[in-house]
Parts: structure tokens; sequence; C-alpha cells
């Protein structure tokens, strides 16, 4: 005992059962002592009969080593039950926002001693009683009642999201997953509300008969058909063309036709695949098609009956197909007594990125798909354009797959819209594209390339070298923050991306990307530039916030 | 438009390639759509109802996501809604009740020479355009259905097959309720549950094409969730008497759901911002389905008027009308029902004097040789169903004065 300091202390908070024990306790603001643990064996013995007050001074000795430690030596003073007054400093406790009563509106305060409401926008005490007492208050229950439990999903701007620790952030979520992620702006809904119905079964919807005699004669040919999707509408196409049992379709080995519609041309129409090496650019070898095309006298054959193209071409990049190159495919199709179908989803896109008019690009082609729900920014459809006769059969297959529509109006309507409002910007996703290509490419990083010469539309692709970094790796990556990064952008910024491979990252810009949302992506790339050589994203680095898709 | 000119040319008496009608109205002047100033009213479907303003503002405020990446709130929200509702473990958005039935049909068929049992004025078999033998390479079994919309019972271990390389294998049962072409009739519930006893003891699921299952519920007090006890899965749709503009509901399983967003998914029916229209489908839940009531009430009175006139030509009792459709009968000596329909489109100037406000217009379907199909919905107030009355009364009793 002899050589340790002593030191008068008040005890605040003080309980019956702590006597005889250590007790953890914090200090006052103005307190010389660092806190930490408090025996109080000493009282034990020679403690006050009877009920032990709330507050009392007590004499303690700090530990030999100083700091953290202190033992009671003896009650020096207990109060009469006075009114406690608050002086105490709690501060704030990162395991509270684990509590269930603390979910959803609990973050930390200006200063440490302080908490944040986010439902009332108002800075609290941090004491855990004093936050209680606020989350069963009157006030805060009813405006967290008001407040929307689920939080929209990806808005531009700042969004709020709960990490894994229950911690809320608010962060800027830049989506570039793909285009059709786009949520129809208040002029379009507006336009939707306003259209004049009809029973589209009945073939009674006007407005649906104005969106398809419109992409018709945008495309200069003579009908087209309104369905719910893309994948509908390749299907539709390619079932219509290959009409009799027995058929083949030439398509593109990295075609989305191919690849990602579930196979349906062969499981729903029992059409088969004959694929064809895809180009770089898109293409294919015409000179190949020419040795795919079945001999038709040949019973152990089916017969060839459609070619099919895509342009853009989206595995490859969103390319645009060079119009010199459609055109002559569609003098080989005419040449063999051969369809030509176009998916050409982001159509339009295609003909900005050419300069010239989509009716130019599919002159050749006998029937083309043309999405509204992507770069176009609708909510939801596509079209089917060919012949009246075509359009009359893809009409029946369209009834007997389940997209026969009643008031369908109401979606052709933002179609409509789109086509007035979205296709003359369309050029501006071009141009976002290639700026977030050109921010990696002047990081001239080896472990993540991008050739700006392959971004025509509003796709880039990030080529990882899958050493250093692979497209799954990347994509986490540009959908976490770290506290370096956020220190060092005043930013926590989200960028949202698709690995379509092991190697390969897609960004894709659209309606909902701002400049802003641009600018912050940018930024985010070059701190692409923490993947280094050989500095992988460490295991245990201070991950604030990892998101891979919006919590909802 | 071929039906719009029909009609047109039906007011202006002009219709092309037509034989010679049977009836001769006394003073029949047919005026011009122009010229006419009277109600029109359309009992085709219960599938041209349009949004009302209510359901439209809930579809502009919406919260939306790509449905396709399973982002979108209120589909999730309607879908949940649905299961729950149904007392099945999930549920799935889809564009229609042609795909919501083939869907479920594709699913619980997922192997090479399945077969399913079903009625046969089933929907699914007459009027799918033959979906699941054209796409999914299943053949239907029908069984005879009877005018209550049920079919027997015990022809469903009859007609199973079982393990033979002749035979296709039964993979399934189908129900329809409420059934269409028997005239919206609510299938009973202990015949329901005995066609689950009995295809459960043969190891089969059963499907119900739930289409207005809303109104079979409606009609017979029973909940969607008991009703449906037995079946395994359904569909149901919205954009019929619960009048939203598109869409449907397959309710089943978890595990079938992960199939039936598959499929769903092959077939074209993956929507992006589909939470437009599951907005109007939830705010139909809310509004729309107490009201169901009111077209049954209306059918009603249109069924009795037609049998209060007694006729020898146009007959249809009221107690085969159970829901919101009416099978009105014709007698096929004296007019078609092509015919009928036609003159349901027309109106003649002694019409007019006699019933007065400018006359009336009535749109319905010829359905079979004999038989003509209204369908009562919300578009149609009462107002307009007395119209609808007063047109028949006159028609009625013209062609009984010819015939």
């Amino acid at each position: 005992m002899v050589g340790r300091k002593k030191k008068d202390v008040v005890v605040t908070n003080m309980k019956d059962e702590y006597i005889g024990h250590s007790i953890e306790v914090t200090p006052f603001a103005d307190s010389d002592i660092e806190g930490g643990s408090l025996s109080m064996g000493a009282l034990e013995d020679g403690g006050p009969g009877g009920a032990v007050p709330a507050q009392m001074t007590v004499s303690v000795e700090e530990g030999i080593e100083g700091g953290a430690e202190m033992e009671v030596v003896e009650m020096k003073h207990s109060p009469e039950k006075k009114r406690r007054v608050r002086i105490y400093s709690q501060k704030f406790r990162k395991e509270w926002l684990h509590l269930k009563e603390f979910q959803g509106w609990l973050t930390e305060g200006i200063t440490d001693d302080r908490a944040h409401c986010t439902v009332c926008d108002k800075e609290l005490l941090a004491g855990k009683s004093e936050l209680l007492k606020h989350s069963r208050g009157k006030k805060h229950r009813t405006r967290a009642a008001k407040s929307n439990p689920n939080p929209p999903p990806v808005q531009h701007g700042l969004s709020r999201v709960i990490d894994e620790d229950g911690m809320p952030h608010l962060l800027r979520i830049v989506d570039l997953r793909s285009d059709t992620v786009t949520q129809p702006s208040r002029e379009m809904k507006k336009a939707m509300m306003e259209a004049t119905l009809g029973d589209d079964v009945f073939s009674e919807d006007p407005t649906v008969k104005t969106l398809e005699d419109r992409v018709a004669q945008m495309l200069e040919k003579e009908a087209a058909l309104f369905v719910p999707s893309g994948t509908m509408a390749n299907l539709i196409c390619v079932m219509t063309h290959c009409w009799g049992r027995g058929s083949e379709v030439i398509v593109g080995d990295q075609s989305h036709l191919h690849l990602w519609a579930q196979g349906g041309m062969a499981q729903i129409g029992s059409v088969h695949h004959r694929t064809i090496k895809n180009l770089p650019d898109g293409t294919f070898s015409l000179n190949e098609v020419r040795g795919l095309v079945r001999d038709e006298h040949d019973p152990q054959s089916p017969l060839t009956s459609l070619i099919c193209v895509e342009n853009p071409h989206h595995n490859a990049g969103g390319k645009a197909i060079p119009l010199n190159w459609m055109d002559e495919l569609g003098a080989l199709c005419s040449e063999l007594g051969l369809p030509l179908h176009c998916d050409g989803a982001r159509l339009i896109n295609a003909s900005v990125a050419l300069g010239t008019s989509p009716a130019r690009i599919v002159q050749a082609c006998d029937s083309v798909s043309l999405c509204l729900n992507k770069g176009l920014g609708a909510p939801m459809g596509s079209l089917v354009i060919g012949t009246k006769e075509f359009i009359a059969k893809a009409k029946r297959l369209r009834k007997v797959l389940g997209g026969g529509l009643h008031q369908s109006g109401i979606v052709a309507a933002a179609g409509l819209w789109a086509l007035d409002h979205v296709a003359p910007r369309l050029s501006w996703d071009h141009t976002h594209a290639r700026a977030l290509a050109q921010s990696v490419c002047e990081e001239h990083s080896s472990a993540v390339t991008v050739d700006l010469k392959d971004v025509h539309t509003n796709v880039v692709l990030l080529h990882c070298d899958n050493i250093r970094v692979n497209a799954k790796k990347l994509c986490q990556r540009l959908a976490s923050v770290t506290d370096e990064e956020s220190d060092e952008l005043s930013e926590q910024i989200v960028v949202m991306a698709l690995a379509i491979s092991d190697t390969t990252v897609r960004l894709v810009t659209h309606c909902d990307i701002r400049k802003e949302d641009v600018r912050s992506a940018t930024r985010k790339l070059k701190c692409l530039k923490y993947i280094k050589l050989d500095v992988h994203l460490p295991a245990n680095s201070c991950s604030r916030v990892s998101v891979v898709s919006p919590l909802l | 438009m071929y039906r719009e000119d029909v009609l047109c040319r039906s007011i202006l008496g002009n219709i092309p390639g037509r034989q010679t009608r049977q009836y001769q109205s006394p003073s029949h002047t047919p005026t011009t759509m122009t010229d006419f100033k009277g109600v029109v009213v359309d009992l085709r479907s219960d599938t041209i109802t349009k949004p009302s303003d209510g359901m439209k503002k809930a579809m502009m405020e919406a919260l939306v996501g790509d449905d396709v990446y399973r982002e979108d709130p209120t589909v999730s929200e309607l879908e949940k809604r649905m299961a729950e509702c149904t007392g099945k473990e999930a549920a799935l958005f889809v564009p229609s009740g042609t795909m919501g039935n083939l869907i479920s049909v594709l699913g619980h068929c997922e192997h090479r020479g399945s077969e399913v049992l079903l009625g046969d004025l089933a929907h699914i078999f007459l009027y799918e355009q033959a979906g699941m033998a054209q796409l999914g390479g299943i053949q239907p079994h029908i069984i005879p259905t009877n005018p209550d919309g049920t079919f027997d019972v015990d022809e469903i271990p009859v007609r199973l097959r079982y393990e033979d390389v002749h035979y296709p294998r039964t993979c399934l049962v189908c129900l329809e309720n409420t059934q269409n072409v028997c005239g919206g009739k609510v299938v009973p519930l202990h015949w329901i549950d005995k066609v689950g006893e009995v295809a459960e003891s043969v190891g089969l699921p059963v499907h119900m094409d739930g289409a207005r299952v809303m109104n079979a519920s409606v009609a017979s007090g029973v909940s969607l969730e008991r009703i449906l006890r037995v079946c395994q899965t359904a569909s149901i749709c919205f954009s019929k008497g619960l009048g939203t503009p598109v869409g449907s509901v397959i309710v089943g399983p978890e595990k079938f759901m992960y199939k039936a967003i598959r499929l769903r998914k092959v077939l074209g029916g993956g929507m992006r911002q589909a939470g437009m229209l599951a907005a109007a489908a939830i705010y139909s839940l809310d509004h729309m389905v107490h009201r169901l009531a009111q077209d049954h009430h209306h059918a009603q009175l249109i069924a009795k008027a037609i049998n209060e006139e007694k006729s020898r030509n146009v007959t249809c009792h009221p107690d085969d009308v159970d829901t919101n459709i009416i099978i009105v009968n014709l007698n096929p000596e004296t007019v078609t029902p092509d015919q009928f329909c036609e003159r349901l489109l027309m109106v003649s100037e002694d019409e007019i004097n006699e019933t007065g406000d400018g006359g009336v217009l009535v749109k319905v379907m010829p359905w079979t040789t004999t038989t003509v199909r209204f369908v009562t919905h919300l578009d149609a107030s009462l107002d307009h169903i007395q119209a609808v009355i007063t047109k028949l009364k006159y028609v009625i009793r013209e062609l009984d004065s010819i015939h």
C-alpha cells in the first residue's frame, strides 16, 4: 500500500450488488482518473450497513502500474439521497448498434459522448437508458412508423444503406450493372397514366397500336408487335421464322440468343442452334456461314431456316456492327434464300454510334427485335418488327407464350415517351461510358485494362488479368468502401458492376446515370491504384461497408 | 382493328359476306356511330376494365426495381401478400393467366412423355392454343365436364396411366374455378377436396386455373386459402374482374417457384420494373375484391330480366348464374349467336322512341353455336346494367313477335 497514490473519487450509479466486486467505471469529463476497473472488495467488511447509496465518495488507490486499476480503500462520504446531477458522460458504444431497439435509427453523434437519431434528426446524449427512453417516445415512434421501413432501391444521389453490422451509411451508389435498372421518370409515368387504353387481346388498345405503327415506320417495315420482353421478342421471331418441324438457326456463339435465353429456341421452340464463331467486333465470317447451311435433301440434316445477327453485339462490349457488313450479310441471306433476323435489343444505341438511322441498319433484315426497357428506360416491353404476314404469325405465338396482355397501352405509353425523350439523349450514355473507360486507361494499370477503341455504345468491358485481381474481386472491391478511400475521396461511393466472366467486368451507362455519378464513378475507378502489383485487399482491412446489391 | 370494323359495320348494316337474316325487324333503321348519342355497354369480358384513378395513383407512386434481378420491392410485396392470402409458401408475378397456367403445367411436368388430366371444357385445353403440347411436349388427357364445372372424380384413377412403355406418365390434375365455359360456375368445395384426396392417393399434384378464383371466393364466402388447400399450385388473374391492366400470379411451394422463375424467363415473361403493374394488383387486393359481389348481383339482375320475359327464343336461368358470367341460350331455329350479338349492336328509331335516352348498344360475345356470353365487371355500373336490361327486353320481345 505504501507508495500507491490515493485519491478521492465520487462514484455514481452505484448498486448494492457491486459491493465486494470489481466494476468497470468510466470517468467524468473533467476527471483525472483513467477509468477501467474499480475493486469494491474493501467495502464488504467495513462498508455502511443497509442499502448502498447511488452516489458515494470513496477513497481509492490506483494500481501499481497506475492507470486503469483502482481499489476502494474506504468510504469517505455517502450523501443523503440527493437529486442526482447528471454530469457523467458516457461514450457512444458501437455494441448498441446491434441492439434491436436501436436498429434503423441510431448512429454515432457529432462528438463521442453523443448519439444521433436519424429518424428525428436529433443529437442525443450517449447513454443507453437515455436512448431507450427516446426510442419509446411518442414523437420518435410516430416518425419511425412514417419513415419507409424499406429504403428505396438504388436511387441516384445518396442512398441510406444498413451494413452487416447494422450501421447505416449514406452512400452514393452508381448502378452500372445494366441499363435495365432505370427507373421510370415522373414525366414518363404521367404519360403512362394519361394513355388511352383498351383490351389489346381484342386488338383494341389504341396506345399499343400507336407504338407498333410508330416503330414499324421508324424501321421502315410493315408492322410491329408489342411484347413483354426482349427474350420473348427474339423467341417469337425465331419460332415464327422456323414454323416447321426440324429447323436449325445459324447464330453467333457469343450472341445473347445463344447464351442468355436459357436455350429457349430449343427448349420451347424445338429449334436447333447452329453456332458460328463470333469475331471480336461482333461479326462472323460470311464464308463460314455458307459452309454451315444444310443440304435440304439430306434426311440426316435439320433444315437451316434462319440466320441471326445481334446489333449492337452485347458480349463483344456493345459494339455496333458495321453497316457494310450488315449489307453483305443481307446479300448473302438473299442469295441463300434464308431470312435474316436482327436481335436489336439496343438498336437505337447502334444507330447513334454509327450515325445512321435504325432503318438503314436493318434494311436487309426480315425481322427485328427492339427493346424499350434497356437504354430507352421504359419499365418493360419490347417489339417484334417484320412483314404483316410475319406479325400475324408472331401474334399467335405471343398468345401461346403468355404475352397477350390486356391494357398494355399503359406500358406502351412509356415506350412512346421514351422514343420521344430518351432516344435523343442516348449519345450521353455513350459519352459517359467513354469517360469511365478513359479513367481506367489513364491509370495504366496492368491488372485492369480497357481499350477505348472498343467502347462504341454504353457498354464498357474491363479486363482483369486474373493474377492480381479477377472479375469477381474487382466487382466486390468496387462495391466496397474502405476507410482510407472514403477519407481520400471525402465521399462513400459504391459502384455496382457485373462480372460477366472470370476476367471481365461489365459497366453499362444509362439514362439514370448523371454527370455527378460519372464523376464519382471515375474517382472510384481511379482508386484501382489500390490494386497494386503485390497488394491484395487485406483480409481485415477496415471495410466499413460492402454492398453487392442494395438492401430493400 | 378487326373487331371495331365489324362492330361499326354492323351499325351501318353493311356486313360483307353475311347471309340473309332469319329475322326482320319491323322498322329497322340502322344509325351510324357518329349519330349515336346513347349508351354503349361492353359486356364481352371482364378483361376490358380500365384502371381507376386510385389504381393509377398507386402505380405512379410504386417503388420499383429490376424484377429480373428480383429487386423490385413492389413485386416482392405483392408476391408475399398473395402467398399469405392463399396459404402457400411463395408466389410469382407473371404477365398473363395463360403464362401462369403454362408455367405451372411445365413446372409440374418436367420430364418427357408427360400427361395432364383436365376437364374437356377447361380454358387450358380450349383457349391456350394447346400451349402445353406446342411448347412443352405434354399431352392433355380430357375428362368430360359436367354442367356445374366439375368432372367425375372417379375418372381420375380410371384414366391414370400406370407404368407401361405404351403410356405417357400422368403428372398433374388441373381444375378450373370459376369454370368459364360452363358460365362462371363456382365448383363445389367438397368436390375440390375430393379431387385433392384422390389425386394425393395416386401421387398426383393438383393445379388450379384460378383466373377468376376471387369471384369464386366472394360468391361462396369461402377464403382463398380454404379453396386452394388441396391444390399445390394455382394461377390467379388480376387483369379480369379485379381490374388491373396486366398481370397474374402463380402461387405454390417455394421450390416450385425456383422452377417457375426459370420458366418465366425462358418464355419471355421476365419484366423489369414490373412493380408498377404489381402496384395495381396490390391496389386491387385492397379495393376491388369485395366489390366483385356487385358484379355478381348485376349478373343476377340480367339473368332475372331475361328469365322474366319467358321467351321461346332467348332463355337464361338465374340459378345457373353463380358469379359474373351469364350464358344466354338461343333457339337455334330462330337466331344464331352472331345475329343476336349484331342485333344488340343496332338501334332502330322505334326502339329509341320506346326506350328513350338515345338507345343502348350492348357488346357481347358469341359463345357456342347456340349461346352468347355476357360478363359483368367494374366498368359496367348499375345504370349500365339497367340500360342493358332495357335493351334486352326490347330485343327479346322483338324476336318473340317475329317468331
